[in-house]
């Protein structure tokens, strides 16, 4: 194909085309690396020493480095790798799509995060060599060691408690005939559509010091919501429907063949349970509590609102790099954070890959309901109910919040909250701006790594997958810390830029997009392709004319996704703004901390509509109904 | 359309391919000859669809060049081979109607419009699908997918056709029509074709060779006809038709022949036996094979089983403890229904073609 857009000579040999075509193509790559090596490295003459003979002074200079030597290696080596095999040096468009990926996930997931590990071991600013100062200085800090500590215990108390009650409500909701399914499996999963502070601060104007429950309604003046009790409690509320929602799509897919073959076989339904039912769901089990746990130990929103005081890692991060602009002990406590997470997401894809059986159930009977004994379903129905109805609570407060005058105090009807909202039209712009620009970027890269990792086969396709679905389980503040001291200094400069938020949140939610894109791939005839291809038809009209119109869907999928979380972010966002693109979350996040209840109620209220806006668009696209949308 | 095409032969030599550790294709190689129909049959897992998905530049080769016409093709991408296939999902785009279908592979080559749409047209009339061309694919029946499937592969005008089992999701009627249907096509464009297909009837009934595989290899290639009756191995026997194969023992054999023994029965065999010092076996058609009431001379047997299948009855008979055969019964008469557990005399054929082994 690159044969056709050289225009080589018709009468050449496929061959001769095919080897003329990638000389040029190498050439062209040679100098592309060059340009980049003179923008990632550069000689600059620094003056070294002055030496005064008589009255003559001579200066002397010397050559000093600057920018990334060793990333540039990696972008070589990333070049160079996939010419290594034959196939991809017969087709220059795949070796492009794969010399693209890999150099984009060297430089955009590896590269940031192996910089939070070099400044960790770092002694201090500029300093050389491998060092454990910061972590020591950081242990003898009190108030590290107890965020340390305070980090594991909510991650693994949420973690815990929201898998079990998740569990419940997903079987409940799925398997069982309680009335009011479709409205309980709408509200139960309505956290997942707010920024995950919003749930904190709704919190805070439901049982808070002038509370609605507890003030307005209970007369307690006593109660402190503010504390880990709080922040284990809010992440409860948002973690139950992802737990919920992992496992209601495997409850969902059990085939009843599987139960009734073992109940045909002699097994009393208990036992069935034990051997069939629940062998079936361990693995998602613990795949939910192992996101929900990175969830818990990564988040930063929620105990900055109502940790009152109380130290996470995450919160001491931002303190470290962003007030006191540690760079160093900020990196280590950010490697404080990366290592379990990183555990757990090895651990969890470990154990997914042995044992997911999820596939072997295609056109069998799934979702078969159960009948349960009035004791075990009513109870069970009791606590949809109630989650329900909280989350309604939750949010009404935010909507009534919004219109009231000032929440706790006067409860008459206004439109004075908007004001504030008129003035933050900027940083409204700014994330949309950032979103749809990360979300058409992430799309766009997921469609070209699914297509990559489900329809080519070249060495190395396993890890490109892993490191790209990796980014999934590094915490939001670990990114704009690794970012920032990536692509802070020269030769980037691009801090306070949208570029550097954009391509954060396109590679953060990457798997996303990647997940979401491998699904509808996975449902195209290969033959589709191989049909084209066999036509006439170069890669890149395939592609083009085949794979994505058939995958369109699920890139406006992702686009929207990944649009979605990027409007929600805040643990990222608040390392990678600055004052020129400041994001909505950033400035909401400023009024709820320094201004009225009212006024903060109005930012989440709006935040909300855009989201829930975006996901009907998201439903329109994908045909799916609203709790569907969150399965991926 | 009309016109012949510039078709050229295909040759594979030494082809193998491995997936890891297994060996799906077996240096194989072989000569199609231009203008002819070779199928690949053999069972599920024997190399004759990646052998096809080599040809079509799918699959690389790990080892072995293939060649079209002159030329080698072996490092060339699908889209720079002169090759067309028929998948056996027939793998027309979903998004586009059956006119853009057949059209696509023209669009890809940058023709003029006026000579896609002559092109097209063509197609559509050899095809016998007029009034179908602005419908979308899933419109479409089963054998009508199938045309336009083929249509889409003839009008690029290629040097070769492949055949991915292209009637396997066919019900058995149309299936037949449909092979009918594609060896007059291949026969009046006088196209080098590869078919693969594991139906052993269908390879029979369309092709001019067939190359049976078993575990990567070919295990013989010939003529149906050669095939079915001069089976060289034990696995082309049985793959090619129901089999008795029987041992035999060797009395004498010459260059123009051979006599063995067989339950007591003297039979010659036209070919001498390929390694004369070792066993020999023989094949036994059920269809060579006669059943009679007991009496006259031939081997005695007792019958364990019969089968009424329309046009034959099929017996199976125990000649002794240890050998259990089938045998065919055509047209059978009223007289020659014979109940399980009944002695009877079976009468072997004088003559075979050939030994085994």
């Amino acid at each position: 194909m690159t044969g056709d857009l050289l225009a080589l000579p018709r009468r050449w040999s496929a061959i001769r085309r095919q080897r003329v075509a990638l000389v040029v193509l190498i050439a062209f790559e040679l100098g592309l690396l060059a340009l980049a090596g003179t923008q990632l490295v550069q000689v600059r003459v620094v003056e070294d020493r002055r030496e005064l003979v008589g009255n003559v002074e001579t200066i002397y200079f010397r050559n000093e480095i600057v920018g990334d030597p060793p990333l540039l290696i990696l972008i070589v080596l990333g070049t160079l790798l996939p010419l290594a095999s034959r196939q991809l040096r017969r087709e220059p468009v795949l070796l492009v799509a794969t010399q693209a990926a890999i150099v984009g996930l060297i430089t955009f997931v590896f590269w940031p995060l192996a910089q939070v590990f070099v400044e960790g071991f770092r002694a201090g600013q500029g300093a050389e060599g491998f060092s454990l100062i910061q972590f020591e200085k950081l242990l003898e800090t009190p108030m590290v060691a107890r965020a340390a500590r305070g980090t594991l215990v909510i991650g693994v108390t949420s973690a815990v408690l929201s898998t079990v009650i998740g569990t419940l409500v997903a079987y409940t909701l799925t398997l069982t005939d309680v009335p009011w399914k479709r409205w309980l499996r709408v509200l139960t999963t309505l956290p997942l559509v707010s920024p995950p502070f919003a749930v904190s601060f709704a919190v805070i104007l439901l049982f808070g010091r002038r509370g609605l429950i507890t003030y307005d309604l209970l007369g307690i003046t006593q109660y402190n919501i503010y504390g880990p009790h709080g922040i284990v409690f809010v992440q409860l509320i948002s973690d139950i429907p992802l737990a919920a929602l992992i496992l209601a799509a495997v409850f969902a897919s059990i085939s009843r063949d599987l139960e009734e073959a073992a109940e045909d076989l002699g097994g009393h339904p208990f036992y069935v349970l034990r051997t069939v039912t629940f062998p079936l769901v361990t693995p998602a089990i613990l795949t939910a509590v192992l996101l929900t746990f990175i969830n818990a130990i990564a988040d930063f929103g929620n105990p900055m609102l109502i940790g009152g005081g109380y130290q996470v890692l995450a919160t001491q991060a931002f303190i470290q790099m962003i007030e006191l602009f540690d760079l160093q002990s900020g990196a280590a406590l950010a490697m404080l954070l990366l290592v379990p997470a990183l555990a757990a997401f090895i651990l969890q894809h470990w154990i997914a890959n042995r044992r997911s059986y999820i596939t072997v159930t295609g056109g069998a009977r799934t979702g078969h309901i159960r009948k349960l004994p009035g004791w075990i379903k009513w109870p069970l129905f009791g606590l949809c109910v109630f989650l329900a109805a909280f989350n309604i609570l939750l949010y009404g407060s935010i909507f009534v919040g919004a219109a009231v005058k000032a929440w706790g105090f006067d409860y008459t009807p206004t439109l004075r909250n908007t004001y504030g909202l008129l003035n933050s039209l900027p940083m409204l712009r700014n994330s949309l701006i950032v979103s749809v620009g990360s979300g058409l970027l992430g799309g766009l890269i997921g469609i070209l790594l699914a297509w990559l990792v489900t329809r080519q086969r070249f060495p190395g396709r396993g890890t490109l997958d892993f490191s790209a679905t990796l980014m999934y389980a590094i915490p939001g503040t670990v990114i704009g810390i690794g970012y920032i001291i990536a692509f802070n200094a020269a030769p980037y400069f691009w801090t306070g830029t949208f570029a550097i938020i954009i391509v954060a949140y396109a590679f953060r939610r990457l798997p996303v997009g990647l997940r979401t894109a491998v699904a509808a791939q996975k449902q195209i005839d290969p033959s589709l392709e191989e049909a084209s291809l066999d036509l006439g038809a170069s890669r890149l009209r395939t592609f083009t004319q085949i794979t994505f119109p058939l995958l369109s869907r699920a890139f406006f999928a992702g686009v929207i996704y990944i649009f979605i979380r990027s409007m929600t972010d805040l643990s990222a966002a608040v390392f990678l703004n600055a004052g020129r693109t400041q994001l909505f979350t950033v400035r909401m996040f400023r009024v709820m901390i320094t201004s009225t209840p009212s006024e903060a109620a109005a930012f989440a209220a709006l935040l909300i509509v855009i989201i829930l806006i975006a996901l009907s668009v998201l439903s329109k696209v994908t045909g799916k109904s609203f709790v569907d949308l969150f399965r991926v | 359309m009309a016109e012949t095409f510039a078709t050229a032969s295909i040759s594979l030599q030494n082809l193998t391919k491995r997936f890891g550790a297994v060996t799906a294709v077996d240096d194989v190689s072989l000569k199609v000859e231009s203008g002819m129909l070779v199928c690949l049959l053999g069972p599920s897992g024997c190399g004759k669809t990646t052998t096809l998905r080599m040809i079509g530049g799918f699959e690389e080769p790990t080892a072995g060049r293939i060649f079209i016409g002159d030329e080698t093709v072996t490092s060339l991408p699908p889209y720079a081979r002169p090759t067309a296939m028929v998948f056996q999902s027939y793998a027309l785009f979903p998004h586009m109607t059956v006119y853009d279908n057949i059209a696509y592979g023209l669009r890809a080559r940058r023709m003029p419009r006026g000579e896609i749409e002559k092109r097209v047209q063509d197609a559509l009339a050899l095809m016998e699908l007029h009034g179908h061309e602005k419908k979308s694919p899933p419109q479409l029946s089963g054998g009508q997918q199938q045309r336009v499937a083929l249509a889409r592969a003839l009008v690029t005008r290629p040097k070769v056709l492949l055949f991915d089992e292209p009637l396997s999701n066919l019900d058995a009627q149309l299936r037949v029509r449909m092979r009918g249907e594609i060896r007059a096509v291949q026969k009046r464009l006088g196209i080098t074709s590869v078919y693969v297909t594991h139906d052993q009837e269908e390879a029979f009934s369309i092709a001019d060779q067939v190359a049976v595989m078993n575990a990567g290899r070919i295990a013989q290639i010939g003529a149906p006809r050669e095939l079915y009756r001069q089976p060289t191995d034990r696995f082309v026997a049985e793959f090619v038709g129901l089999s008795n194969i029987v041992a035999a023992e060797l009395v004498e054999h010459s260059a123009s022949g051979a006599l063995v023994r067989v339950f007591g029965q003297t039979i010659r065999s036209r070919r001498p036996p390929r390694n004369p010092g070792s066993a020999v076996s023989l094949v036994l058609r059920p269809e060579a094979l006669r059943i009679e009431k007991t009496g006259g001379a031939g081997v005695p047997a007792r019958v364990l089983a019969q089968a009424f299948v329309g046009p034959l009855v099929r017996y199976t008979v125990a000649v002794n403890t240890s050998t259990v055969l089938t045998v065919d019964l055509h047209n059978p008469g009223p007289d020659e229904f014979f109940a399980e557990g009944t002695p009877v005399t079976l009468q072997l054929p004088s003559e075979v073609p050939a030994l085994l082994g």
